[in-house]
């Protein structure tokens, strides 16, 4: 009964656990994982061939993810750069003409100064 | 021997071998062999330098101690094509587009530029506008590029044009302070060399890309009052057409601290345009650029240096005559038949050649200038009030000269002539500055045009000035002060001046050199300067008057003398200086 018990264990679990104590390295402290996981599951030469395309393919993948993105960040940063320059040019238009409208020829001009008259007089506060 | 034979599939197998073995040869050649020529073809084809342009630092004047801004960079656009890279249909259209937007700013032969494959950068429009650049760019053609530069603009116009100067079509700095101070100014550009796309746009790809962020140029601050230049100018303009004259010069300097107010000259210019000036003389900033006899202005610093040296006081008294003998020569007063007794004052009163010659022969043995008194005045007039040396101004300038008493042209008579500004050249600002320095208590100031720097947020900072050195005593300059003003309210002129302040000055008419090498009075050149404050001197006005060509006897009272007057009075009120009482 216990054999057949036995083989029947064999056969549904094709895994099995080693003991590491007996094997254990003199450095092994007390409490730790002592046993191992072993697959007995075997891939083919055609598994590893495709496996080792497919991460290879996944990582061609990410790098080219990778390198359209650093060109549309190329993008972003030109528009951005576009748009300070533009913006710098309207700032220096809009200074330019804040000048002109303050300049002293055209404030003498004025509607304001020409009604202007010079005093007669002028009496200093002491 | 035994033949080999091989199938149909050996001989395709050996076949598709050599194939292969043919590809990875290539291979190996192009890529390992040729490596470095490819990567550097293709580098080329893809890797661009980008200038990035510093901005030019931009110059104000103040207004009542408030910087204004007087040189501004307005931004304007180069239209560029990569004809390698503009599409053929789009050409016609390109020419269009650009004869409509930009007009007079296109170049020529574009279409000839756009047909250039080889090339890789042609020029296509110039200094177009923000608005047109925008218009050609919603076009969005491929291979169309736009790269934004700067170019000055003037919002005041001609004021103080020869001071500021312009800047040409290369970005260098011409004349006035844009020359002089054009390494500040200009700053340092930046580059970005990156890979770019089809339409030159940089990408961050590649690991030789490189960026060097541009450094703008400082923005300077000069101690021009506008208002003050403004005024000077008109003055100027006005007292020329009034006199007939055709060129003259004002400066306005605060003699407590060396700073120019203001510096006039006429005929003047517009830097905007200075394309079209014809007469390349309107450039010239005669003040510091054009050395000349300043006549008897130059007798208030004989008499600043016999005072000092204690040869003479203001009550000093000598025998006047109408001429003297100086060596062989004789040398004569303007004003004749004043003979008698005559004090020092009078001397500055009358502007009487004979009395200067004698302060100057009191200096040695009284009886000549002899080595000893041209050594004084040598040691006067050039080492302390800094007369025939370069002031260093920070605009360009000329020395002019006066000769030391150990060479041979520095004799008798030509210090004898020296002593009412003959046989000397000068410029305004030597004079100004040291005249500057007899009436302020005695220190000299270097005169400057350069009050500060304005930073990118438009905070001003401004320098301190310190005197540079001692000229005269205080007390020599206090009775020089009093004689200047004593000479002034004893002439016609000082009737002309508002009550209750102190004005003083010094008339000069100066005699001209004629075509054969002998001093003239057929045509004279007019200088006035003088001071004007409550207590103590606020300001220094030196003006000139010339009509080089013309023949005109253009005297220093009645030609330039009303110009310091007009200037004077208005500074008073400019300045809101209360009178005494």
């Amino acid at each position: 009964m216990s054999k057949e018990k036995t083989i029947m264990i064999t056969q549904t679990r094709n895994t099995s656990f080693t003991p590491r104590r007996t094997t254990m390295q003199p450095s092994m402290r007390r409490n730790q994982n002592g046993t191992r996981y072993r697959s007995e599951t075997k891939l083919g030469p055609v598994a590893h061939t495709v496996l080792v395309a497919l991460m290879i393919t996944v990582l061609g993948l990410v790098y080219l993810t990778q390198a359209t993105k650093t060109t549309a960040y190329s993008y972003e940063v030109q528009d951005l750069d576009t748009q300070i320059s533009e913006l710098s040019a309207k700032k220096s238009e809009l200074e330019v003409q804040n000048a002109r409208l303050t300049a002293l020829e055209r404030v003498k001009g004025s509607a304001v100064a020409t009604a202007m008259t010079t005093p007669e007089a002028t009496d200093y506060v002491r | 021997m035994q033949s080999r034979t091989f199938s149909r599939t050996d001989i395709l197998a050996m076949i598709l071998l050599g194939c292969m073995a043919i590809f990875v040869l290539r291979l190996f050649w192009l890529q390992i062999v040729e490596y470095d020529t490819y990567k550097e073809i293709a580098r080329q084809g893809q890797q661009r330098s980008f200038t990035i342009p510093a901005t030019r630092g931009e110059i104000y004047m103040q207004d009542k101690g408030t910087a204004v801004p007087v040189v501004l960079n307005k931004a304007v656009f180069t239209v560029f094509a990569d004809p390698a890279t503009v599409q053929e249909k789009d050409r016609s259209e390109i020419v269009s587009v650009l004869r409509d937007v930009a007009g007079g700013e296109m170049l020529n032969d574009v279409e000839a530029k756009l047909k250039k494959e080889q090339s890789r950068y042609e020029v296509l429009a110039k200094n177009i506008s923000r608005t047109q650049a925008e218009k050609i760019k919603e076009k969005n053609f491929s291979g169309i590029g736009f790269s934004q530069g700067s170019v000055r603009n003037y919002p005041e116009g001609v004021l103080g044009a020869q001071v500021l100067g312009f800047v040409n079509t290369e970005g260098e700095g011409q004349y006035g302070i844009e020359q002089q101070l054009n390494d500040e100014l200009k700053g340092r550009d930046g580059m970005l060399q990156s890979v770019a796309d089809v339409r030159n746009v940089p990408l961050t790809l590649g690991k030789d890309n490189i960026r060097i962020e541009p450094q703008s140029g400082k923005n300077v601050v000069l101690t021009i009052d506008r208002n003050v230049q403004s005024y000077a100018e008109e003055a100027l303009k006005r007292g020329i057409e009034s006199a007939g004259a055709t060129e003259g010069s004002v400066l306005v300097l605060n003699p407590n601290s060396g700073q120019v107010l203001a510096m006039a000259n006429y005929p003047t210019y517009n830097p905007g345009e200075y394309y079209s000036v014809t007469d390349a003389s309107a450039f010239l900033n005669t003040t510091t650029m054009v050395p000349y006899e300043p006549a008897s202005v130059i007798k208030t610093f004989t008499l600043s240096t016999a005072i000092d040296k204690g040869a003479i006081s203001p009550s000093t008294v000598y025998q006047n005559t109408d001429c003297v003998a100086v060596a062989d020569r004789t040398m004569c007063n303007a004003l004749r038949g004043l003979g008698g007794p005559t004090s020092m004052q009078q001397v500055l009163n009358n502007s009487l050649n004979v009395g200067t010659i004698f302060a100057a022969r009191q200096l040695g043995d009284g009886q000549t200038v002899n080595a000893s008194a041209r050594q004084i005045m040598y040691d006067y007039f050039h080492n302390k009030f800094g007369l025939g040396e370069k002031t260093g101004i920070e605009v360009a300038e000329v020395g002019g000269y006066i000769y030391p008493p150990d060479s041979v042209e520095g004799n008798e008579v030509r210090y004898s002539a020296m002593t009412y500004g003959q046989s000397l050249s000068l410029t305004m600002i030597q004079v100004a500055s040291a005249f500057s320095s007899v009436i302020n208590g005695g220190e000299y100031y270097k005169p400057t045009l350069v009050a500060g720097t304005v930073d990118d947020q438009g905070n001003a900072s401004y320098d301190t000035t310190k005197p540079l050195r001692r000229t005269i005593s205080e007390t020599t300059s206090a009775e020089m002060t009093n004689m200047l003003v004593t000479a002034r309210g004893s002439s016609w002129m000082g009737r002309s001046d508002r009550a209750g302040y102190m004005i003083g000055g010094k008339t000069g008419t100066a005699e001209t050199i004629s075509s054969n090498g002998e001093y003239t009075q057929n045509e004279t050149v007019a200088t006035y300067i003088g001071f004007g404050g409550t207590d103590s001197p606020e300001y220094v006005i030196m003006v000139r008057v010339a009509a080089p060509g013309k023949g005109l006897n253009l005297e220093g009272g009645l030609h330039a003398g009303p110009v310091f007057t007009d200037i004077s009075n208005w500074m008073i009120d400019y300045k809101k200086l209360a009178p005494r009482g």
